[in-house]
Formats: structure tokens, sequence, C-alpha cells
């Protein structure tokens, strides 16, 4: 039987760490994945997914549940990514670029995708990747939360602790900036969204 | 409250580009755009951009964060039980202690001194007999000899052993087991490591030899239009002459 997060976190509550265990593997994928589109690195997103949690874990007793479990967790995430990001302009630290690694290309590849279109989509998501570098960390955070994971624009304004309609100029100007940055490479990166 | 939507709301735009909002104002959108080339444009654009971003997957690792079960809390050290060794310290220390002052307070190995002048009650009281002390030591003894058949077990510390050497011997299989589970999923990544990289030579190498066939075709076009002007020109002097 599949217990909701409310249940999970109620068992926590009393100390159950399986149960904590369990709303770990149920949300550690959507953590990474926020953590690491804020980031870039794979690395660093992986700490910041486990220090989400530890966070999590040691603060549940004041959680009242006030909020979803799940938007609790996002902001401390969003928290930990903001710390992380000021602490590297303080002292930036030069990295290697992540290359594109065989094993995992071959990994992602679907069924009747072709080698030739695999390439296409990294080469697109690395396009992406690289212009939503160029966006503000505000801008980019409310792309994330509204593309990625599907938040409603009061969730976000929630989440960033800001009006709405801040929220929608945020998206209309960060996508605008977006979409700019991707003209500029011209028809190729059309050609490569049609691939995908 | 239903909104009004003027043109070039670039909110009332958003909102609708994410299926978000009043029905009846995004029905108001949906037909200003039929009219308006500009936002219908606009969001043209904006939803290729979103389309792009479909394409950014984070590469997913394996993840395998656990909370660790929390341990007992540990007694402080002041509150746990001293070890066999040092419950047997302390009473030769007592003993010890004990014996220094009765020979201090009267030599037990000297001879019987005459009585004192002093009351006899206040002697009995300050100086013990030699049979106090010697029913003193008699206890100690004892005692300590308790202490030790309790404290010190050679059977059960015996049988920790063989305990824990199980647990050493199980450890060393379980990580034997890892290693080679390891070892295994390491050989099967190289392999597919092998042939993801052999996969993309071979697309590169059929990219590199059609922008080949490309140059080559472009130099022999050039060469032939050449060719085509020298003829051109030989022939126009030709019939000059």
């Amino acid at each position: 039987m599949t217990r909701t997060d409310e249940e999970l976190v109620a068992r926590s509550r009393t100390g159950d760490v399986d149960s904590f265990n369990q709303l770990v593997v149920r949300w550690e994928r959507p953590i990474y994945a926020l953590a690491y589109r804020v980031l870039g690195r794979e690395e660093d997103a992986r700490d910041v997914c486990q220090d989400t949690f530890l966070r999590a874990y040691r603060a549940l007793p004041g959680f009242k549940g006030q909020a979803k479990f799940s938007s609790w967790l996002y902001r401390i995430a969003l928290n930990l990514c903001r710390d992380w990001i000021r602490r590297q302009q303080r002292a930036p630290v030069s990295q290697m670029p992540e290359d594109m690694d065989p094993a995992a290309l071959l990994a992602e590849t679907e069924p009747a995708e072709s080698i030739e279109d695999l390439v296409a989509r990294r080469e697109l998501s690395a396009i992406v990747a690289e212009a939503m570098r160029s966006l503000s960390e505000e801008q980019r955070t409310a792309i994330i939360l509204k593309e990625y994971h599907g938040m409603t624009f009061q969730e976000i304004a929630d989440m960033q602790g800001c009006p709405l309609s801040t929220v929608k100029t945020r998206l209309y100007q960060g996508l605008s900036q977006l979409r700019r940055q991707l003209e500029r490479r011209g028809q190729g990166v059309a050609e490569l969204v049609k691939r995908t | 409250m239903i909104e009004t939507f003027e043109c070039g709301d670039t909110g009332a735009l958003v909102a609708y580009l994410y299926e978000e909002g009043e029905p009846e104002i995004r029905e108001v959108i949906a037909g200003h755009l039929t009219r308006c080339a500009a936002c219908s444009s606009e969001i043209d654009g904006l939803r290729l951009t979103r389309q792009s971003l479909q394409a950014w997957v984070p590469p997913m690792p394996e993840l395998t964060l656990q909370m660790p079960v929390p341990t007992p809390a540990r007694m402080p050290w002041w509150r746990a039980p001293l070890p066999a060794w040092a419950q047997a310290a302390a009473a030769v220390l007592i003993f010890g202690v004990g014996l220094s002052v009765g020979l201090v307070r009267g030599d037990v190995n000297a001879p019987p001194q005459e009585p004192s002048p002093q009351p006899v009650a206040t002697t009995t009281i300050d100086t013990p007999s030699r049979s106090d002390l010697s029913r003193l030591e008699q206890r100690l003894r004892t005692e300590m000899a308790q202490m030790r058949t309790t404290a010190a077990t050679p059977v059960r510390q015996a049988s920790s052993d063989d305990d824990m050497m199980k647990k050493v011997e199980a450890l060393v299989a379980q990580s034997e087991e890892r290693q080679r589970r390891e070892f295994t999923l390491r050989s099967v990544e190289m392999a597919r490591e092998f042939e993801a990289q052999r996969r993309i030579d071979m697309a590169t190498v059929r990219e590199t030899v059609g922008q080949f066939q490309g140059v080559a075709g472009t130099e022999i076009r050039q060469q032939r239009e050449a060719i085509d002007r020298i003829n051109n020109f030989i022939r126009v002097s030709q019939q000059a002459r």
C-alpha cells in the first residue's frame, strides 16, 4: 500500500526512519533535477540534494504541515542552492565543464532513437543549458519551477517570496531572453527542435 | 473577478501560454490572437522556446540517499558502570589506604605496649586492635574475590570472541560479494562505453566524409568553371585573329 506524503511525514515525526527514507526515495530525483538545473553541475546537485534531506530530517519536528511537504522540500533545496551560488560568487572556483559521457549517452538512447537524434538532443540540451545560464537567478528559478516542476504561478510566488505579477514578469522576460539567445543561433536550433 | 485584456499585456500572455487564469479571459486572448499578428507571433515564439526547454534533461545518476538509523544515546562516562579492572584497582587502593592508616596509627608488628595511664574507654575507641585489622583484611579479601568472579568471566569472553569472529567473517564475505558485484558492473559499463564510443566515432566519420565530399565537389566545380573560362578566352582570341 502506498502511503501519502502526509502519512509518511506523520510517521517520520515519531522517529520512524524507514518512513522518512520512503519520502527520500519518492522525492530525491525531483530535488536532484531542480538542484542540477539551478547549479548546472552534477556533483554539486548531488551534494545539495543530500543536504536538503538531512536538513529536512532535522527540521521535521518543526514542520507542522502548513505547506505541502514537497513545497517545503523545494524551498529548502532552493535556499541551499542560493547559498551555494553566493559562496561561489564570493570565492569563484574554476570548474571543468562536464563532458559528454558515452556510457550515459548510450544509456539515454530510447529504443526508437538513432544515435544522430540522440546527439542532436544532447546538443540542444547543451544550448538550452548555456542559454539558461545567461538569465538572472530569479528568472531561471521561476522558469525551472514552472517548466520542469509544474508549479502554479501562486506556488512559485510563495516559493520566491514575491507577488504573482512579479512571477509572470520573470517568466516572460526569461523566456523572451531565451528566445533571443536561441534565435541568435539561427536555423540550427529550429532543426534540432524538430528532431527532438 | 474577470480581468480585461489589452494588446501587449505580457502578464496575460504568459498566463495564456501556461494555460492559467480564468477561462473567460483566455477566450478573449484566443480571439485577439486571431486578429493581432504581433501577439500571435509572440506566443508562437514563446511556445517554440518552451519546446526547446524540454530538451534540457539533467543526467540522472543512481541516487541512494538513506537517512542513518539513529543509534541509542551513549551514557555519560560518569554514569557508565566501571570495568572490572577498575573496580579491582579501586578495591586494592581502598585496602592499601586502610592498611596504611592502620600502620600509621600503630605498628601492628610491635609488641603490645604497657597499658597507658589514660582511661581504658578512650584507648579502645582510638586504636583498632590487631583482631580488628585482621577482620578488615579478611573482609576486603572476600569482597575482592567476589568481584573477580563476577567481573571476569572467561566463558562469556570466549563466547563474545566467537561472536566477533563470526561478525568479522560475515563482513569479509559481504565485502567480497560487493567487490564481485562492482567488478561485474564495471565490466558491463566498460563494454557499453566502448559500444557508445564506436557508434559516436562512426557518426563522426560519416559526417566528416560527407563534408569532405562536399568540399571536393565544390573544388571540382570551380576547376571546371575555370577551364570553361580559359576555353572561352581561347575561342574569343582565335575568332579575333
